[in-house]
Parts: structure tokens; C-alpha cells; sequence
């Protein structure tokens, strides 16, 4: 390949790496595949880029267009009101299982409040874990198994047996104020508010559910039996052990 | 590394102000307390300014001055732009084309007037490598469609997109063609006559600008009304007084970026090749999201396999480390951040879409702070948690 063959945009834009288009013609008779970098050139579907090769399932176009139309309004007619109505559940998780209810946190807490145990208890007295402190962790094995780093506060703490209560937040308190990583733990109880449950299940003590925590990041849906109900102003206050996730 | 300098690499959130343009807004908040639409000395001086920093910014975007309607954000313009041209068709149905890993300023400004003025808009797909392909645009438009709204770069994943092949489908539909370039445009030759682009945004603090300054460029005829109203500033389409220092901090920076952009871009290049480079060497789960080319040349996105769950510990330990990157967010109680939607769109299960970083170079970066940050990274990575024991699986997990 010479430079002739290649009309290069003359733009000088440095997106390819070279300052000039210049530079970069007189490279192509050595390494044709460098007009790959020029972007106004190159094919508009240039292959992934991967340092590993990652599965098949990155390569072509990922999802259909979705369109959202709204209602007309007739001249004249009023605006509709700022609150955005909340549309019906479809009570399926981001994979598409079903579930009951989602579980709310309490309006007063900064998060979801769960009651958790370090995989090694004894690092809640060795790291003199206390209420307040800003801990990370991830819940390995059993109970949840979630993938995600979780960060929070603890709210509770019983140096005895290592169990802590803890409200789980984003990750701006650890970053403003440092943290103790516990590193794994075992969620053992989740605390929180029922406001929406499908119509036809009917929440009982002494019964497992599959339900979706209102704040998972992936919104997969758990599973756990409830063994406290307490009918509240803000909605049914339950716990739930045993928890899994699916 | 204790006592080391901390490493600024999030560009793409916010450029450091360049301590020429500080030097240039500096006297309009010492000395010059005129307002633009005041008669006298104080006022015509503080007008004078103000032209002065359209001509620089329209230069920047191969504009005509008069187009550059000063806004108070790159927000703000992305809103006048939609929700101008959405009542400029009143009474008419209106139908606006977007994409699926828009800003936030473009997919919830369309959500909104969707909800509130009848709008219907459609989300084009994006491809896995990022880009939103033309064709896939052109058959979205229907009769009524009067925008296409299309970002020429994208914020977290740093793809370019096509703008002039966008502008060209919309016109040939007879329609009006938006970009989002306030990712782009410093180091992006936009042009908008030679593109062909009807709206443009910029916002000054991704130029190395002041915050709080941004503007709608317009090409001739397009049919805008204006969202804010009041005494008439900015050929009535944005009332309010100019905020002057910003304003000229503002068209310095835009003057800067066009002296130096193609260079510029060329050295940010070399320094996110050096990025990657070393990365793969020292990371070696590490992937780059997103075309490799097609990308602004500082940004790199990096997911880590096997270890995504665990991005809101890299980015502790990075940040205790003394190096400023973005990344996701863990379970919170807060708004979800932004990757999710963006990677979600290009096909990234839940899992993946949480875990990547986003390390954007600028104009202050150098190569021994890109070689610091390799260390650190690897240091870091190397104390996560991998989410599975079978060291051979990490490439292909949560798939």
C-alpha cells in the first residue's frame, strides 16, 4: 500500500494517534493495519476490543428499540399532574422469575437494614467493630451469595457473637470517611417494609417467599421466611431469615 | 505511595480549569461589574466580552456566532434543545429518535416530555462495541419525527459516534439533527456546517472552563423556542444576565481547545495506549469496553472479569491510593449510578454492568502518572475478592 492509495481526511484531528494525517500515511506502506485508528475511514463496525476474549454474546447488536409514547393531549387540555403514576409490577426480576412483594427500607434508616455475621465472628471485637463505623463486605455462600461488594453502617453490634446489624448504603460514606472491610459475611436476617405485594399472595408468618429487595442493584429476586409481622402506619414491618437468592 | 501528588484521572466527570483561562475570567470577577445589557462604558465592556467568547466558541464548532446561545450547562442546553424544538412544532404530533446510552440531561429531559407533552420518542440500540449505527437510526423516523438527538461521545464508555452519517439520515428525512458534544468537543473536530449538524451542546467545564457555563449552538432556520423567560438575553431564546466571567473563561477555553486539539488528542492517545498497554500486561482479566479507535482519545473503560462485583473496592482502594477514577456503585440506598443503563444497553448482564472503571485522561496527565497508576491499579486488583476459585473461568463468567 502506498499513500496514494489512501485518501486520508486531511483534518490533522490526532484521533489515530499521529499528530498529522501526514504521519500516519507514511506509516501505512509498513503497517496497513494502522488506518484502522482513523476513525473517519475506518468501517463503522470496527470489531469489540477485549484484552481476553469475553463470550459471544458481546458481538452484534444487543437489544431492539423501545419507543415510549406518551398520551396525546387534546388542545386546551390540562397538563397532567408532576408525579409520575408508578406503573403495575410485573412482578418478575431482572431475569424474569416471579415474585410476591418488594422489600422496602425503613423511611427513618439511611438503607436496607440486615443482620449479618462476619465469616470469621471474631473479627467484629478483633477490628473493634462499633455502632457507626463504616464497614464493606461481600455476602459469600450461604444465605445470599451475592456478587456485589455491599457497603453500610453499623447500626448494632454484639461483640459476642460477632453478629451486626448494619443499614446498607452507596458507597460515598466509605470513600468520605474510610471503612473496616469485614471481607466475607453471611446475611442472616433482613429487616424491612412490605407497601406492594401482589394481589393475590397473602403475606404469613411461618412462610417462605420469593421477594425483591427494593434497593439490589441487580435486582434478582431473594427468597426467606418470614418469622415477624408487624402491621405499621408506613406498611406490614416483616423479617426474613433463611434467606437465599432465586 | 505516601506524600505523592494525587492523580486526577476523571476527566470525563470534570476538567481542572487551565490556568490561562483562569487568567482570563479573573478581571471580569475583579473589575468588570458591568451587565452586558447595561449602555454605558461598564456595560458595553462587559458586552464586548461576551461577543468575544461566542466568536470563540463558534469557532471551536465551525459555527456562526450568532447560533451560540449561552446557557448555565451543558444540561441546559441538551433541555432548550429538546424541549425547544418539541414547542416550536405546537400542535403538531412530534416524535424524537434518541439513543439508548444518552446522558442523562438527553434521556430524561425525552422521558419528561414524553410524560408531560405527548412527545413519542424511540431509543435506537447500540451496538456491543458502544456505537449507535446510522442505519439502525434512519429506520426509526417516521412522519412525525421532528429530532434526532445522538451524542457524539458517549461519557462512560467513550465511543464516538457518527454524528456527520446521523446528520446526513436525519436530513435526509427531512429532519433536525441534535448532538450532545460535551463530551466530544475538546478534543473532537466538530464542524458543524461541514457536518451538518442543526443543534449542538457544550458545557465549559468539560473544556477546561469554568462550571456553571454552557451553551446550544443553532445552525440558521432552526425552529427554536425558548424554555426560560424574562428580559430577552441570548435573541430571547435563554433570559437571564450573562454571567460574564464564566462566559469569557468559557470562549478562552474553547480557544485553547481548538489551538491545540489535534495534538492534543495525539498525545492522549499515546498516553491511553501506554494505559491499556500496560494494563493488559500487569491485569491480565482486565477488558476494554467499548471500540478500541472509536473513542475520545483519554477515555479508557476497563471491566475486570471475574472481579466486576467488587468495583466498589477497586475504587476505594484506588482512591486511598490517591488516584481519582469512576466506577459504579454498590447496593445503595441512593440513585444507581450511571453505567448501568449505558452498559446494560450494550448488552452487559447485571452483574458485568456494575463493574466497570472509568479512567479518562486530560490536558495535565502525564505519562509518569500513568506509569504510578499501573502499579496502583495492579496493587489493587490484586487484593480483590474474585468471585469464582476457577482461575481459567474468569473471562467467561456471568456471560
Amino acid at each position: 500500500m502506498t499513500t496514494a492509495d489512501v485518501a486520508l481526511p486531511g483534518l490533522d484531528c490526532g484521533l489515530c494517534g499521529f499528530k498529522l494525517c501526514s504521519d500516519l500515511a507514511a506509516r501505512l506502506p509498513a503497517q496497513p493495519e494502522l488506518l484502522e485508528r482513523c476513525i473517519h475511514l475506518a468501517p463503522k463496525t470496527a470489531p469489540a476490543t477485549l484484552l481476553r476474549p469475553l463470550p459471544q454474546r458481546e458481538s452484534g447488536t444487543t437489544a431492539a428499540a423501545t419507543t415510549v409514547a406518551a398520551p396525546r393531549r387534546a388542545a386546551g387540555q390540562a397538563l397532567p399532574v408532576m408525579a409520575r403514576a408508578e406503573p403495575e409490577p410485573t412482578w418478575q426480576d431482572s431475569l424474569g422469575r416471579e415474585f410476591d412483594f418488594y422489600l422496602e427500607h425503613f423511611p427513618e434508616e439511611p438503607g436496607p437494614r440486615e443482620t449479618i455475621l462476619p465469616h470469621n465472628p471474631l473479627i467484629t471485637r478483633e477490628m473493634e467493630i462499633k455502632v457507626g463505623d463504616v464497614l464493606i463486605g461481600r455476602p459469600l455462600g450461604m444465605s445470599c451469595g451475592c456478587p456485589i461488594t455491599h457497603c453500610g453502617v453499623a447500626t448494632e453490634v454484639d461483640p459476642r457473637t460477632g453478629v451486626i446489624v448494619w443499614c446498607v448504603t452507596g458507597p460515598l460514606r466509605p470513600r468520605q470517611e474510610g471503612f473496616k472491610d469485614l471481607g466475607y459475611y453471611t446475611a442472616e436476617a433482613y429487616d424491612g417494609l412490605i407497601r406492594k405485594q401482589r394481589p393475590d399472595v397473602e403475606v404469613k408468618i411461618g412462610m417462605r417467599y420469593f421477594f425483591q429487595p427494593r434497593m439490589c442493584m441487580l435486582q434478582w429476586r431473594h427468597s426467606g421466611l418470614v418469622n415477624f409481622m408487624n402491621r405499621t402506619k408506613e406498611g406490614l414491618q416483616v423479617r426474613l431469615e433463611g434467606l437465599w437468592i432465586g | 505511595m505516601a506524600g505523592a501528588p494525587r492523580i486526577y484521572f476523571d476527566n470525563a466527570a470534570t476538567t481542572p480549569i487551565d490556568p490561562r483561562v483562569r487568567a482570563a475570567l479573573q478581571p471580569y470577577l475583579d473589575d468588570c461589574l458591568g451587565n452586558p445589557s447595561s449602555l454605558h462604558v461598564e456595560g458595553r465592556t462587559a458586552r464586548a466580552a461576551v461577543e468575544n467568547a461566542r466568536r470563540q466558541v463558534a469557532e471551536l464548532v465551525g459555527a456562526s456566532p450568532h447560533g451560540v446561545v449561552f446557557t448555565g450547562s451543558g444540561t441546559e442546553a441538551d433541555n432548550l434543545a429538546l424541549a425547544g424544538v418539541t414547542r416550536a412544532f405546537a400542535g403538531q404530533p412530534v416524535h424524537i429518535v434518541t439513543s439508548a446510552i444518552e446522558h442523562p440531561a438527553v434521556r430524561e429531559t425525552c422521558a419528561w416530555l414524553a410524560q408531560r407533552e405527548g412527545v413519542s420518542v424511540t431509543y435506537a440500540p447500540v451496538k456491543s462495541d458502544g456505537i449507535v449505527d446510522p442505519d439502525a437510526v434512519a429506520a426509526l423516523i417516521d412522519r412525525e419525527t421532528r429530532l434526532v438527538s445522538i451524542m457524539a461521545a458517549n461519557n462512560v464508555v467513550g465511543t464516538l459516534q457518527p454524528v456527520r452519517e446521523m446528520a446526513r439520515v436525519a436530513h435526509t428525512h427531512g429532519v433536525l439533527f441534535h448532538t450532545d458534544a460535551v463530551q466530544a468537543a475538546s478534543c473532537v473536530p466538530l464542524d458543524m456546517q461541514r457536518d451538518g449538524i442543526d443543534l449542538l451542546s457544550l458545557s465549559g467545564h468539560k473544556l477546561y472552563g469554568p462550571k456553571g457555563i454552557g451553551a446550544l449552538v443553532c445552525g440558521d432556520s432552526v425552529p427554536l423556542t425558548p424554555v426560560i423567560h424574562g428580559g430577552g438575553q441570548e435573541r430571547g431564546l435563554r433570559s437571564g444576565t450573562e454571567n460574564v466571567a464564566a462566559i469569557v473563561g468559557f470562549g478562552e477555553a474553547a480557544r485553547l481547545c481548538a489551538a491545540t486539539r489535534g495534538e492534543e488528542a495525539a498525545r492522549l492517545v499515546q498516553l491511553r495506549e501506554r494505559l491499556i498497554e500496560g494494563t493488559r500486561t500487569r491485569v491480565p482479566n482486565a477488558y476494554v469496553i467499548g471500540d478500541l479507535y472509536r473513542r475520545l482519545p483519554g477515555h479508557v473503560c476497563l471491566g475486570f472479569a471475574g472481579q466486576e462485583g467488587e468495583s466498589i473496592k477497586l475504587m476505594l482502594a484506588l482512591d486511598e491510593a490517591g488516584v481519582a477514577v469512576s466506577t459504579g456503585s454498590a447496593c445503595s440506598a441512593h440513585k444507581a449510578s450511571e453505567p448501568s443503563y449505558v452498559l446494560t444497553a450494550l448488552g452487559f448482564d447485571a452483574f458485568r454492568a456494575r463493574g466497570a472503571l472509568r479512567i479518562t485522561l486530560g490536558r495535565f496527565n502525564t505519562e509518569g502518572e500513568v506509569d504510578r497508576f499501573l502499579d496502583l491499579l495492579s496493587r489493587a486488583v490484586g487484593t480483590l475478592r474474585p468471585i469464582t476459585t476457577r482461575a481459567g473461568a474468569v473471562a467467561g463468567v456471568c456471560s
